[in-house]
């Protein structure tokens, strides 16, 4: 059972985008303002400070807030495109 | 490459055969209560036939279901004392897969020992641990405790059901990322989605509204009209989900959890079991209620299953999904769901390393939006003509 590449990275690939916070580096993607896809590593776990767990009866998710803030910024700076700016 | 040769080019579905070995992790086969009998029972599950009973400590003890002497099954057989025994020749076998006595016999032969499977009782369910490599339970991949559900004073017992399912198990995994089929599917409108893999967990949040032009089943059975609902499902391992759900009604708020579970029966088959526990409300006569609500509730769930399998007895397996943006993360969710088809040693930190997609639901929302209006206004319009032609035959009648 070989798993194969998802065909949307082909066009467009996850970018690294450094945490604010912690400095730690997770790879992004976004194809649209709202849309965000994120890889961490086991180092970028280990490193990341403000990993909130959420609370499923809440309907909560886990979510790093400071690393959410960079990954927009990142996208206010230019540094990490949008596949579809909304034109 | 040109264009002209791009365009003309067709993808082909890939699909390699589904795995002929079974996931490693704990499997729920079934509730405690329904094996509580005294008596044997055949479960059919992960290629194998197994035999499942409660010794005399209520205790539930899974072997393998041949007897290993001349091969009699013995979920056919009857339990004496803390051991099942075989209704070929009365050989006795315990939980740990030993046999202890051969009633006809001065002395059990070496190597007497048959495959006896890890199990877990915990939350009225019980839990058999696969694993192709035969090694005991990975303790941080232990169930969690269902947070509310029946072990909760003021929550119902589970409604739960079960059916088989034709198909590879994958299919059933691949809806935790599918946002667009729960509209199309299953009828219902997501307005927030989100995917969290990581370790031996898959989760989904998923945040939804009310379809004012659907639900014609669950108006048949006479289900509260519903105005959304908020779901954090979680796959704790490659079977056993829990999904804590809120359902928000005209009158408030009902908290629920759903179990969403499967075992595989063969490669290309599964058993697929569902159940449903509800918060009861303050007042006795609410309560009464409540357990009518999660009756309720299992067969809405029910519906929803029976949506899937009419898409699955159909579709194809493919590999190579097709993806457009406003999907989910299909092929990471396969490349988690891999680890528990690999031995431990060769699972990769790509398969288990944290993963976050959040999708863009701004536009499905429209499209979808469009069309219920649609819907609405259709229904409208047909409402309107039904009851034209009604005053005309009666203007008919009444000349």
């Amino acid at each position: 059972m070989t798993v194969r590449t998802d065909n949307r990275l082909g066009d467009a690939p996850m970018r690294p985008v450094a945490c604010r916070s912690c400095g730690t580096t997770v790879l992004a993607r976004k194809s649209s303002w709202a849309q965000t896809t994120v890889q961490w590593s086991a180092e970028a776990v280990a490193a990341c400070t403000s990993w909130d767990p959420g609370c499923s009866i809440r309907g909560e998710l886990p979510v790093c807030h400071p690393l959410r803030d960079s990954i927009a910024r990142a996208v206010v700076d230019g540094d990490l495109p949008v596949i579809d700016d909304g034109r | 490459m040109t264009n002209g040769q791009t365009d003309t080019e067709v993808r082909h579905i890939e699909q390699e055969a589904a795995p002929s070995r079974f996931a490693r992790g704990w499997h729920c086969i079934g509730l405690e209560r329904e094996f509580l009998d005294g008596k044997p029972h055949t479960v059919t599950g992960f290629g194998r036939k197994l035999v499942v009973w409660a010794d005399s400590s209520g205790a539930i003890k899974v072997l393998d279901g041949y007897c290993r002497h001349m091969g009699g099954d013995l979920s056919q057989g009857t339990i004496k004392g803390d051991e099942v025994a075989c209704p070929f020749h009365d050989w006795r076998w315990g939980g740990d897969g030993r046999c202890k006595q051969i009633p006809y016999s001065r002395r059990v032969p070496l190597r007497a020992r048959t495959q006896a499977w890890p199990t877990l009782v915990q939350d009225g369910m019980v839990f058999v641990w696969n694993d192709p490599e035969g090694k005991a339970p990975i303790p941080e991949q232990a169930i969690p405790r269902v947070d509310g559900g029946p072990g909760t004073p003021g929550w119902t017992d589970w409604a739960w059901y079960q059916t088989r399912v034709d198909t590879n198990c994958r299919e059933i995994i691949d809806n935790m990322v599918d946002m667009a089929h729960f509209f199309y599917v299953h009828h219902a409108f997501p307005t927030y989605f989100k995917n969290t893999f990581e370790g031996h967990t898959a989760t989904q949040l998923q945040k939804g509204v009310n379809r004012d032009d659907m639900r014609p089943a669950e108006v048949a059975i006479g289900a509260p009209k519903r105005l959304g609902n908020t779901s954090v499902a979680t796959y704790h391992g490659p079977s056993f989900m829990i999904d804590d759900l809120i359902y928000h009604y005209e009158h408030g708020d009902v908290r629920t959890v759903l179990i969403n579970c499967h075992y595989p029966v063969d490669e290309n088959s599964f058993v697929l079991q569902y159940g449903i526990s509800v918060e009861r409300p303050e007042s006795p006569e609410d309560a009464a209620a409540a357990e009518r609500l999660a009756d309720k509730m299992v067969q809405t769930v029910r519906i929803g299953f029976e949506q899937d399998v009419d898409i699955w007895k159909n579709k194809t397996r493919i590999d190579n999904p097709l993806l457009c943006e406003e999907d989910g993360p299909v092929y990471q969710l396969r490349r988690w769901y891999e680890q528990f088809y690999v031995d431990v040693a060769d699972i990769r930190p790509e398969m288990t390393d944290r993963f976050e997609f959040e999708l863009d639901t701004t536009r499905p929302n429209e499209a979808w939006q469009r069309e219920v209006d649609e819907n609405v206004a259709r229904r409208a319009a047909e409402a309107a003509e039904a009851a034209t032609s009604d005053e005309l035959v009666s203007q008919t009648q009444g000349a």
